[in-house]
C-alpha cells in the first residue's frame, strides 16, 4: 500500500526545515562469525515461527502504517550486511517491543495501544531500530559466551577447590559470583540500552519527528495498570525514571525541538483513526489474557476519542469482565512487595478462584454490583450508538446470565443467534441458550 | 595436612555430587509416571474417543560451555515428532482416533483460524503453571478452559483436544564431559500434556513424562515415556 493513502495530515504539517543530520549509528567495524551467523539463522526461524503461530497480525492498514514509520526512521541509502527490514505488528496484550538482528521490528498491539501518537510509535521503533543498526544482540551475546564460560570455570573450580580457609572462600566466590556475572551481563545490557535510547532520539530528530515524545513515551510505559513491573535483582532495561532523566537532559543540550501541544493533537486524532481496528483487537486479547484493568483503561480511551460507535460496547465489556477487581491498583497494592505476592497468586490461582475470593469480601461486592450496573449502562448506549454491532446482545446475555436472570439472558442471546447466524461462537451460544431455557427442577 | 584435607574434601564433594545424580535420577523416574485424571474420567462419566491434537511447542536448547545456543529448527522437527508420537500411542494404545483441527475449521477465513488456535494455545500457556502448582488438583476437577473451546468449532464427534508443551536440553561434548566431571543437569526431555474436554473446557488428563538424553534423536525413549505417560487413561471403548 502507498504510503499517500494512509499519511495522517498533521504529518505533513509536521515536516519543517531539515534540522541537524547526525550520522547512522551503524557499527561499521562489525565482522560476522560462526556464532553471529547461527543467531541469524535463529532470527530467521524464529520470524517464520511467529507467522506460523498466528502471532503476527494481518491487518494490512497497521502494518503498512508502522512499515511507513519504520522505514522513514532508517536512513536513505542505508545498506546492512545480513540486515533486511521489516515491521509487524505483533497480537500480544503486553506493551512492548523488540528487534531482532535480521531486521524485523515487532511492535505488540499492547503497545500501539498504550502510545498516544505516531511520534511516540516512531521513539519505541527509534530505539529499536538502534540496537540492529548497532548489532547489539551479537555484541551481548559475544559477551554472554564469554561470561557464561567464566560462570563454568569458576563453577569447575568450586568443585575441586582444596580443603580449609582457601577452598571455603572460593565455594562462596563460586556460589555468589554466578549472580555477580549475570548482574554484570545485565549491567552491560543496561549500557546498550541506553544508547539505544540517545542514538533513537537522534534518529527521531534526522527523520524530523518530535524528539520529546521519546521522554512521553517512557512516562506512558512507567503507569502500571497491572501492577507487574516487578523491580529484580537486576533488570536488562534501566529503571524508567532514570531513562526519563538521561533522556530530558539529553534533549535539554538539543534545545528547541518541543512540538506544539496542537500538533500533537491533531497526529493523535490521526493516529488513533488509523490503529482504531487494531486497538479493538487488542482489548479482545487484554479481556483473553485477564488484563481486566488494562481494557478498562485502553477501552475509555477509545471511547474518548469515538464516544457515539462500537467502542461503547468494549467499555462495556471490560467492565463486565472486570467484575469485583478495583479498577485501579491502590497505593499499598503499587509496592513493589505487593506486586511479588500478587505475581505469586497469579501463579497459583485461576481468574475464576480470585473472582470467588473477591466476591466474599465487602469490597469486591461493592466493586462487582458497580461494575456491573456500569456495563448494563453501557451496552443500553452502545445499542444506541450508530451501527450497533450484534456482539452486544452477546455481551448482555452473558451479563445477565452472571446476575442470574435466566429468561433475560436467553433472549440477549437469542437475539444475537439471529443477528449474526455465522458467528463463530455460535455454538457455544446456542448451548448457553439450551441450558437457561432447560426447566429447573 | 593441607593435602590430605583437600583430597578428604574432594571425596566428600564427588560423593554428595553422586547422590545428587542419583537423587535427580530417582525422581525423573518417579515423575514419569505422574497423571492426573478428571473425576469425569474416573468414574468414566466422560469417555475420550475422539481428540485433535493442536500443535505441539516444545523447546530445546543447545547447552555448551559458553552457554545455551536456541535450536529453533530442532525444537520444530522435534514438535513434529511429539505430535505424531502422541497421535500414535494414543490410537494404538487407546484406540482413540485423532482429527485435524484444520479440517474441523469451518467458516472461518485462515487468519481466523489461525488466531483462534493462537489464542486457545496461549490461555493453555496461562493456565499450565497453575495446574503444575498443583497437579493433584486435575483430580479434583479444579482445572478448566471454560466452554469458550466451544469456539473452535472442531467437529462435533470431537471429544476432547490435546495441547503439548516440552523443554528440554541437549548437550554439546564439551558441556557433557563437565557435567560427568563436576555435575549438573544432564540431556533430557520433559513434556507437559493436557487433555482438555471440547465441550466443556474441563482439564481431563494432565500427565509430564520425562526420560533423560538427547531429546532431538530420541524416538523410542520417547515413545515410551509417552505411553507410561498415558497409562492411566482408559482405553475407548468401541464402538457399539
Amino acid at each position: 500500500m502507498a504510503f499517500t493513502s494512509f499519511c495522517p495530515p498533521a504529518l505533513a504539517q509536521k515536516k519543517k526545515a531539515p534540522v541537524e543530520a547526525t550520522a547512522p549509528p551503524v557499527r561499521e567495524e562489525f565482522k560476522f562469525g560462526d556464532i553471529d551467523l547461527d543467531i541469524l539463522e535463529q532470527s530467521n526461524l524464529l520470524d517464520s515461527k511467529l507467522e506460523r503461530d498466528g502471532l503476527v497480525l494481518h491487518d494490512e492498514t497497521a502494518n503498512a502504517y508502522v512499515r511507513h514509520i519504520g522505514q522513514s526512521l532508517v536512513p536513505k541509502g542505508l545498506e546492512l550486511e545480513r540486515v533486511s527490514w521489516n515491521f509487524r505488528v505483533l497480537r500480544d496484550p503486553q506493551p512492548n517491543a523488540f528487534a531482532l538482528p535480521n531486521g524485523s521490528v515487532y511492535i505488540t498491539t499492547g503497545l500501539i495501544f498504550l502510545v498516544d501518537n505516531e511520534s511516540q510509535l516512531a521513539a519505541i521503533i527509534a530505539h529499536e531500530l538502534t540496537h540492529v543498526m548497532r548489532r547489539h544482540t551479537y555484541v551481548q551475546n559475544r559477551s554472554n559466551r564469554k561470561k557464561f564460560l567464566t560462570m563454568n570455570i569458576m563453577t569447575a573450580v568450586g568443585a575441586y577447590a582444596p580443603g580449609g580457609i582457601a577452598g571455603a572462600v572460593i565455594i562462596v566466590v563460586t556460589t555468589v559470583a554466578p549472580f555477580i556475572l549475570m548482574a554484570t551481563i545485565y549491567g552491560y545490557s543496561q549500557d546498550l540500552e541506553r544508547e539505544a535510547d540517545l542514538k533513537g532520539v537522534d534518529m527521531m530528530i534526522s527523520a524530523e519527528y518530535s524528539p520529546e515524545e521519546m521522554v512521553n513515551v517512557m512516562k506512558l510505559l512507567d503507569q502500571d495498570i497491572e501492577g507487574e513491573n516487578i523491580r529484580l535483582f537486576y533488570n536488562d532495561h534501566p529503571s524508567l525514571d532514570e531513562r526519563i532523566k538521561y533522556l530530558s537532559s539529553y534533549l535539554g543540550a538539543r534545545a528547541d525541538r518541543v512540538t506544539h501541544q496542537m500538533e500533537l493533537n491533531r497526529e493523535r486524532a490521526a493516529y488513533f483513526k488509523i490503529m482504531e481496528p487494531v486497538m479493538r483487537h487488542d482489548l479482545q486479547l487484554s479481556i483473553g489474557a485477564g488484563r481486566f484493568r488494562s481494557a478498562v483503561f485502553l477501552a475509555q480511551r477509545l471511547v474518548d476519542f469515538h464516544p457515539d460507535s462500537e467502542n461503547l460496547f468494549w467499555l462495556a465489556e471490560a467492565y463486565r469482565t472486570l467484575g469485583p477487581r478495583s479498577p485501579e491498583l491502590t497505593d499499598k497494592e503499587q509496592t513493589n512487595s505487593a506486586k511479588k505476592d500478587a505475581a505469586k497468586k497469579r501463579q497459583k490461582r485461576t481468574a475464576e478462584e480470585e473472582e470467588r475470593e473477591l466476591l466474599a469480601t465487602p469490597a469486591g461486592k461493592d466493586n462487582w454490583q458497580k461494575h456491573q450496573q456500569k456495563a448494563e449502562e453501557l451496552y443500553a448506549r452502545a445499542l444506541n450508538a450508530e451501527n450497533p454491532v450484534p456482539v452486544i446482545h452477546r455481551g448482555m446475555g452473558m451479563l445477565y446470565e452472571k446476575l442470574g436472570r435466566a429468561n433475560d439472558a436467553a433472549t440477549e442471546y437469542e437475539k444475537y443467534i439471529e443477528l449474526a447466524p455465522t458467528a463463530i461462537d455460535r455454538e457455544r451460544i446456542k448451548r448457553r441458550i439450551e441450558a437457561l431455557r432447560r426447566p429447573q427442577i | 595436612m593441607n593435602l590430605i584435607n583437600s583430597v578428604d574434601a574432594f571425596r566428600l564433594r564427588a560423593l554428595i555430587v553422586v547422590l545428587a545424580t542419583m537423587l535427580l535420577i530417582g525422581l525423573s523416574s518417579r515423575s514419569s509416571h505422574a497423571q492426573f485424571l478428571h473425576p469425569k474420567i474416573t468414574s468414566k462419566e466422560t469417555t475420550v474417543r475422539t481428540v485433535v491434537v493442536l500443535p505441539a511447542k516444545v523447546n530445546v536448547v543447545r547447552d555448551s560451555m559458553k552457554g545455551p545456543e536456541g535450536m529453533a529448527a530442532e525444537s520444530d522437527d522435534l514438535s513434529s515428532r511429539v505430535e505424531k508420537l502422541v497421535t500414535e500411542v494414543l490410537s494404538k494404545q487407546k484406540q482413540v482416533t485423532t482429527l485435524s483441527p484444520q479440517a474441523a475449521a469451518s467458516s472461518q477465513g485462515e487468519s481466523q483460524t489461525n488466531y483462534n488456535v493462537a489464542d486457545f494455545q496461549t490461555k493453555f500457556d496461562v493456565l499450565l503453571p497453575k495446574i503444575m502448582k498443583k497437579r493433584s488438583d486435575v483430580k479434583k476437577g479444579r482445572f478448566t478452559m471454560g466452554d469458550e473451546v466451544l469456539n473452535l468449532n472442531l467437529e462435533k464427534t470431537t471429544d476432547a483436544i490435546v495441547f503439548i508443551r516440552g523443554e528440554g536440553k541437549k548437550l554439546t561434548g564439551g558441556k557433557t564431559a563437565f557435567t560427568l566431571l563436576v555435575g549438573g543437569v544432564p540431556a533430557y526431555l520433559k513434556l507437559q500434556i493436557g487433555i482438555v474436554d471440547a465441550r466443556t473446557g474441563d482439564v481431563l488428563l494432565y500427565t509430564d513424562p520425562l526420560f533423560g538424553g538427547d531429546p532431538t534423536t530420541a524416538v523410542d525413549r520417547l515413545r515410551k515415556a509417552l505411553e507410561k505417560g498415558f497409562k492411566k487413561l482408559p482405553a475407548a471403548p468401541a464402538k457399539p
